[in-house]
């Protein structure tokens, strides 16, 4: 029993060792991953990723081993790896590190998938992926190549700490990146789409090949079309696919605590307004069936519905047992670690800005010259609130109306200063899959609704 | 665990591929690999923890009718799991569909050596050992000025080794070592927080310099306080290693990868012989560079690793193939074959990507300018065009350059505009090359690039 083999590390560690907290985290874990790159299938790929992960606490650090195995002599060596590493890390420690206590859990999660993925055939799998790559490239002969990835992550972990918390998850992603390449001459576009679910191979009935193939490819068309903005400040209404990662990348990992304390420009913001009034923003693990849902995190914390902002002013952060006992908090379920090898870090689950009231013509209708930026290709932020979001489908808003494509465009600005220029909200929602690096790859959703900001820096070469 | 020796871990790999080539594959590859790593962290000012982590694993690789499939498993306990993992192989591959390009494994060929790829006393680390490395390194930071604040950083020491083996009598093993130490760091000052400033250090052999980094991160940190805007226009910028990594690891690296010229996805496409960039330009793919943090003596799928010449004197001279892209054209892969552990095939990708040096010394490059900026990190260079080599990203920290000094930081400046232009506008190269990850470089000297200031 893999339950009792933890149970033994964990005494292993608090009673040999003398640690104040240890947890084990044990995955079994099979992956299928296939690559189609135009209408041919590179390699169908099968993985089993198995192993066992210790962290412990001991004179007030961290100590930490993990080995793919499940052999109880390779553990017990883990442990006392662990608790030696601890030991070491604790000799210049300056303030020691406390936990807050959470109480103790005992549950079962099941995954129940409509379609469960792993009772579809590679060759099913690989059928989908092929009406995926057929869509793109038959929309156009300039469509000059699609890759089309996916991956889909079967599992269970196995959690237990010295709190006496026990809990066996199971796990389960669906995941496909489609990119699409169009060539007319010198110009060169670039289009990508993202499908990810924790609900099941269902995911693929709603965004279905048609669907998302199209997607896909006319952007990459239309950005055949397509000319450089302009470089300068100017007034955005950014798509809620935008507003997603511009909440995400600029504002969430701010809000993540160990960020925060590591100096991030909302140290000093908890309660204070920091954003125009119609801004509230959450971090929410508990949306059913979205990319960056889960019941329990990598701590044994339930995930729940985190508000950040609330009408412009700050009210929370995202904390583990570590920055909420800082910050004399409670965790919010966001510890997540990527797998057994790693430990568990402050993530994001699926964070985005509330709806409020403005249809999409009242967001553009008093824009004389400025942008909509629809679709991103990318963005990064930084602890002193600068963010950058590069966009992968953008339009001219010329005298309240929108008008010609531009390319390769992005916007940055400080944070904090683009949020107190949000001025109008619209009415609409949408929650997009993504992956966010942090060191580890989680996976996440971004979104909100349209949004308009008054004026934001627009990096264009024109 | 303690690692696995030469014989058990090439003797696993062989034991894949005959059981393979028993079990009905036309052919088969096992991939083995083994990493031992021992790391220190630093979170907010001190040292917090320390982990050790084992990862060892078995990729098999298997051919059924030009159908290839895929197989890994990190339980590396008996011959029974590599049993387990070959017929799941043979399974995806039968799953998959045949490929008329693919034309075989490589062949057996005879193995370079390189130089500066291992040092037992990287291997020998204990963590009280890093405990010290990273306790010198906060220390170098925390005295350079009082302002800094080191955020995270670490140390950390990996022995990794390597095996291939294939139906085609490839076997190979390899084994080598890689030490670094990194430090993150902020200054405030009166409400003003400055960006993270990074500075790190990587080698194989055991000659970091952890008093550099920490002194190296706080001196930048502080001097990216009282940052003010630049002006909208065209200037020359300097790029350090590290931005210049950022902005071609994203474009001019995948553009002359092979496989995406064949697919159309490369703005180099044809172009082999034609003048791509600025006469002063020169670099090569240096799989063998001694001591590079890329260097093998074979590449992921066997092949002997290389120097590959990719621009000479501003003139595109070649690309970097892998063994299906290379077959595909019926020429000889480069080495280029990358596989980052046993989780993946392999993909094409750089090795060490060496722009050879100039002669002015940094201090030189700057004295020569009017007007311009020194860019040390680049945010958002992931989301570069990858096709056209589009770029549009935030210089920071960055610097302006007034008269051949640098007056001020500079806060909030964007550049934007196309790598493949930019390489043609190169004026100097400095003399100061260094390795970050997989490029190997000196400061570059841009003209005419445009800045967005607000």
């Amino acid at each position: 029993m893999l339950k009792d083999t933890l149970s033994s590390l964990i005494d292993l560690a608090v009673q040999k060792f003398g640690a104040a907290y240890a947890e084990a985290r044990a995955q079994k874990l099979n992956k299928t991953m296939l690559t189609v790159k135009e209408e041919k299938v590179e390699a169908a790929k099968e993985g089993i990723e198995n192993g066992v992960a210790i962290r412990v606490l001991v004179n007030g650090a961290w100590g930490f081993a993990s080995v793919g195995s499940f052999d109880t002599r390779v553990l017990a060596d883990a442990v006392s790896h662990a608790c030696r590493m601890a030991k070491a890390a604790s000799l210049k420690l300056k303030s020691p590190i406390k936990l807050s206590e959470s109480k103790a859990i005992e549950d079962r999660v099941l995954a129940r998938p409509k379609k469960n993925p792993a009772e579809i055939s590679v060759e099913n799998k690989i059928k989908t992926l092929l009406v995926f790559a057929r869509n793109v490239l038959g929309h156009d002969e300039r469509i000059k190549s699609c890759t089309i990835d996916y991956l889909d992550l079967i599992g269970t972990s196995y959690f237990m700490n010295s709190e006496g918390t026990y809990i066996e998850q199971d796990k389960l992603y669906v995941w496909s990146r489609i990119l699409a390449t169009a060539k007319e001459g010198d110009i060169y576009t670039f289009s990508r789409e993202e499908v990810g679910s924790t609900a099941g191979y269902e995911v693929f009935d709603v965004e279905t090949p048609e669907v998302v193939g199209e997607r896909v490819a006319k952007r990459a068309m239309d950005q055949l079309k397509a000319k450089p903005p302009k470089g300068g400040t100017f007034p955005v209404v950014l798509g809620p696919n935008v507003v997603g990662v511009f909440v995400h990348e600029a504002f969430g990992h701010l809000a993540e605590a160990d960020l925060t304390l590591s100096g991030s420009v909302l140290i000093d913001k908890l309660g204070k307004k920091v954003a125009s009034e119609v801004v509230t923003i959450y971090d929410d693990g508990t949306i059913e069936g979205a990319f960056g849902s889960f019941k329990y995190d990598d701590e044994g914390v339930p995930a729940q519905k985190t508000l950040l902002v609330k009408d412009g002013v700050v009210v929370g952060l995202m904390h583990n047992k570590e920055t909420a006992e800082k910050f004399n908090t409670q965790p919010t379920g966001n510890a997540r670690a990527e797998d057994f090898r790693v430990e568990p870090i402050i993530r994001m689950r699926n964070t985005f800005m509330a709806p409020r009231d403005h249809s999409f013509e009242e967001l553009i209708e008093d824009i004389k010259f400025g942008y909509y930026f629809k679709s991103f290709r990318g963005g990064q932020a930084n602890l002193d609130g600068t963010f950058q979001v590069g966009i992968q489908e953008g339009y001219e808003i010329v005298k309240g109306e929108i008008s010609v494509p531009v390319c390769n465009a992005s916007i940055s600005g400080n944070t904090l200063e683009t949020l107190n220029k949000v001025d109008a909200i619209g009415k609409d929602f949408e929650l997009w899959p993504g992956r966010c690096g942090k060191g580890q790859t989680a996976f996440v959703c971004d979104g909100g609704p349209h949004v308009r900001v008054l004026e934001v820096l627009v990096g264009g070469s024109a | 665990m303690v690692a696995l020796k030469e014989e058990e871990i090439v003797g696993l790999a062989e034991f894949a591929v005959e059981f393979a080539l028993k079990n009905g594959a036309n052919e088969a590859e096992a991939f083995a690999y083994e990493g031992l790593t021992t790391i220190v962290a630093i979170e907010r000012g001190q040292i917090t923890k320390s982990s050790r982590i084992v990862d060892r694993g078995l990729g098999v690789r298997i051919v059924t009718n030009k159908a290839v499939g895929f197989s890994y498993s990190n339980i590396l306990t008996d011959k029974k799991t590599v049993e387990e993992s070959v017929l799941k192989a043979l399974k995806s591959a039968k799953a998959s569909k045949p490929d008329k390009d693919w034309q075989g494994f490589p062949n057996r060929k005879p193995f370079p050596t390189t130089k500066d790829t291992f040092d037992e006393t990287v291997c020998e680390l204990s963590p009280e050992d890093l405990v010290k490395i990273a306790s010198t390194m906060l220390e170098a930071c925390e005295k350079t000025d009082k302002r800094v604040f080191p955020v995270e950083g670490g140390v950390g020491a990996s022995y990794l080794t390597r095996a291939v083996v294939n139906s085609n009598g490839v076997a190979g093993f390899d084994y080598g070592t890689v030490v670094e130490c990194s430090l993150a760091a902020v200054a405030q000052e009166g409400g003003e927080v400055t960006p993270v400033c990074f500075e790190f250090n990587a080698e194989r052999l055991y000659r970091i310099d952890p008093e550099w980094v920490g002194f190296e991160a706080a001196r930048q940190a502080a001097s990216a306080l009282k940052a003010k805007r630049v002006e909208t226009k065209n200037m020359k910028i300097v790029l350090a290693h590290y931005a210049l990594q950022q902005l071609l690891y994203y474009t001019l690296m995948d553009a002359v990868k092979a496989d995406y010229v064949q697919r159309n996805q490369s703005a180099l496409q044809g172009k082999i012989g034609e003048k791509v960039a600025s006469e002063i330009l020169t670099i090569y793919d240096n799989g063998l560079l001694d001591g590079g943090l890329r260097t093998w003596k074979f590449d992921g799928e066997g092949v002997p690793q290389q120097k590959t010449s990719i621009i000479e004197k501003g003139v595109l001279r070649g690309y970097l193939y892998d063994n299906y892209a290379a077959r595909k054209e019926g020429k000889e892969s480069t080495g280029n074959a990358f596989r980052p552990g046993y989780l993946s095939t392999p993909r094409i990708e750089a090795t060490n990507f060496h722009i050879m040096p100039g002669k002015s010394s940094p201090e030189e490059l700057i004295g020569e300018i009017e007007e311009g900026l020194l860019v040390y990190s680049v945010q958002g260079a992931h989301s570069s065009n990858p096709v056209s080599g589009e770029f549009s990203v935030v210089a920071t920290p960055a610097w302006k350059i007034e008269k051949g000094k640098i007056v001020h930081a500079v806060k909030g400046a964007m550049l934007a505009g196309n790598i493949f232009n930019l390489l043609k506008n190169i004026s100097a190269l400095a003399n100061n090359q260094r390795k970050v990850w997989q490029l190997v470089a000196p400061w570059v000297l841009v003209e005419n690039v445009k800045v967005i200031g607000k």
